[in-house]
């Protein structure tokens, strides 16, 4: 009897390890594919901003957002990484209630050298930093590929990747740490809600990027002398339209990165998956949601515009608008709300650019205004719901007051750095081309290669 | 450099298991590759200001 209770222990015990193997490599695996998803976000963001230009710039466009992506990753892995675990407390950079924060805590596991290196490269008993740093990094290189399409055919290529490294790897991650960390400030003193990053990714690239173009000024010919505004169209709307449909491909990426799973060290829970603040989450939850979204905001679109372009990005919009609370709200309500995005878009759009703001591709609006409107949408639609993992009466709820806080916090940190460091840049000669080099097409003056050598024919678009 | 384990098997190993692990090499490989970085920007705007002078 003995021997049989000890085999059967045995046997329970290898199963148990089993399944711990086999829920760690899940867990692993399961970050590890929202990876290439998510550059397909950046394969998306290249085709649309490659679309939006004319034929002289496209392939410098090009280039400036493949840099944006190349140097987001090393200086995200140099130092990015340290500020999401440095920063959730804020400037004070002390360790916050669920002590997995503070400069102590990120010099123990985010730098590239010293004891903490173990967790910034292999290690066969660590299946977790890699992938999250990995996705992190991606959201990063987001917030970049977000700012890049508003600054096409003027901007300095270094000048630029400059911008794309203090937005993606510096501005964005301040952001999360606050609002997005189980120990930031925002989370623990305002309740604040952003499952989906409306507001720490979409709000702060999108708001950056408008703090950028206010330093940069528009294109020439964009605004006559009364200051009307003239429409400069891309050169190949069918690859913007099919490079923002890639973004939506890669927002299931993206939004399957923000679960936590279950199971590991690491997760909220032994047995269900978690948002990043460990309230309860299904990928159900996201399909229904996402879908819904997507639908609303091209819907709401096209009743405004007719127009593909605008209603690729009212689909972006519609997904922007709820992403806050992709978690908690029901599918009918997430429609409504895409669609109110979808309509406010153009509207919006139009705001910025009849106060002389040439956003080439609508990024300040998409991202910026409507990831704001979506940060607070949530604060009037969720109230009341609880914002983080813990006891009644112990945790804060969502709040529109607290909501509306977040809001502020997250266009200050996009805006205050977009203008700053673009206002540094300017002054030193490496914001925006030469006029000269501007009408010749950027293609000519810096890339060596041609777009279309033998040339693409162009059609006459209909009447409104 | 070498084998960051006492001894050089597979089997010993539980941890970190990269070239330079134990040693200072990691931090000497992050410093040179972000002066990298730095040099290529630095050496990049020069460049590109180049091309620009022809078209001030």
């Amino acid at each position: 009897m003995e021997e049989q209770l000890a085999e059967l222990a045995a046997q329970v015990a290898a199963l148990q390890a089993g399944g711990g193997v086999t829920n760690t490599m899940f867990a692993e695996t399961y970050y590890f594919l929202s990876i290439p998803l998510m550059v397909l976000i950046h394969a998306g963001f290249l085709a649309y901003e490659m679309g939006a230009s004319r034929m002289k710039n496209v392939l410098s466009s090009g280039v400036k957002n493949l840099l944006a992506f190349a140097f987001i990753m090393p200086t995200f892995y140099f130092f990015g990484w340290w500020v999401y675990w440095a920063f959730p407390t804020g400037f004070t950079l002390s360790e916050g209630p669920a002590a997995i924060s503070g400069a102590g805590y990120a010099n123990a596991i985010a730098w590239g050298w010293g004891e903490s290196a173990q967790y910034m490269g292999p290690n066969i008993a660590d299946q977790a930093s890699g992938v999250f740093w990995a996705a992190f990094a991606m959201f990063a290189a987001t917030t970049a590929s977000i700012m890049s399409g508003a600054v096409i055919e003027r901007i300095q290529t270094v000048g630029f990747v400059i911008l794309a490294i203090v937005l993606g790897s510096f501005a964005w991650v301040v952001a999360a740490a606050w609002g997005w960390h189980a120990d930031g400030w925002l989370v623990t003193q305002w309740g604040v809600h952003d499952f989906g990053a409306a507001g720490l990714v979409h709000a702060v690239a999108g708001f950056f990027a408008l703090g950028v173009l206010i330093n940069l000024g528009p294109r020439i010919g964009k605004f006559n002398a009364d200051g009307s505004a003239n429409h400069i169209p891309g050169h190949n709307m069918p690859f913007t339209v099919v490079g923002l449909m890639m973004i939506i491909v890669g927002f299931f990426g993206f939004l399957m990165a923000c679960v936590i799973v279950p199971g590991e060290a690491w997760s909220w829970f032994g047995d269900k998956p978690s948002t990043i603040y460990g309230t309860p989450i299904t990928l159900s939850a996201l399909g229904f949601n996402i879908l819904m979204a997507v639908g609303g905001g091209i819907i709401g679109a096209w009743v405004v515009t007719r127009d593909p372009f605008w209603m690729m990005s009212g689909a972006l919009a519609g997904i922007i608008s709820v992403a806050s609370g992709l978690d908690l709200y029901y599918p009918a309500l997430t429609f409504i709300i895409a669609v109110s995005a979808g309509l406010l878009l153009k509207p919006a759009a139009d705001f910025l650019e009849n106060r002389g703001i040439d956003d080439a591709v609508g990024a300040v609006t998409v991202h910026g205004t409507i990831g704001l409107y979506g940060v607070v949408m949530l604060g009037i639609f969720g109230a009341g719901f609880p914002a983080l993992q813990g006891a009644a009466g112990e945790v804060p709820t969502i709040s529109l007051i607290g909501q509306i806080v977040g809001a502020v916090v997250f266009f200050l940190l996009g805006f205050v750095p977009g203008y700053v460091v673009s206002l540094l840049l300017k002054a030193m000669g490496m914001l925006r081309v030469p006029e000269g080099a501007e009408r010749a097409g950027l293609d000519t003056v810096k890339v060596p290669a041609q777009g279309y050598p033998e040339g693409i024919p162009a059609s006459n678009p209909a009447s409104r | 450099m070498g084998f960051p384990y006492s001894e050089a098997s597979w089997s010993v190993v539980d941890g970190a298991m990269f070239m330079g692990w134990g040693s200072g090499m990691p931090g000497v490989y992050t410093a040179i590759a972000a002066v990298v970085c730095l040099a290529v920007l630095f050496f990049g705007n020069r460049s590109e200001h180049d091309r620009y002078g022809d078209h001030d």
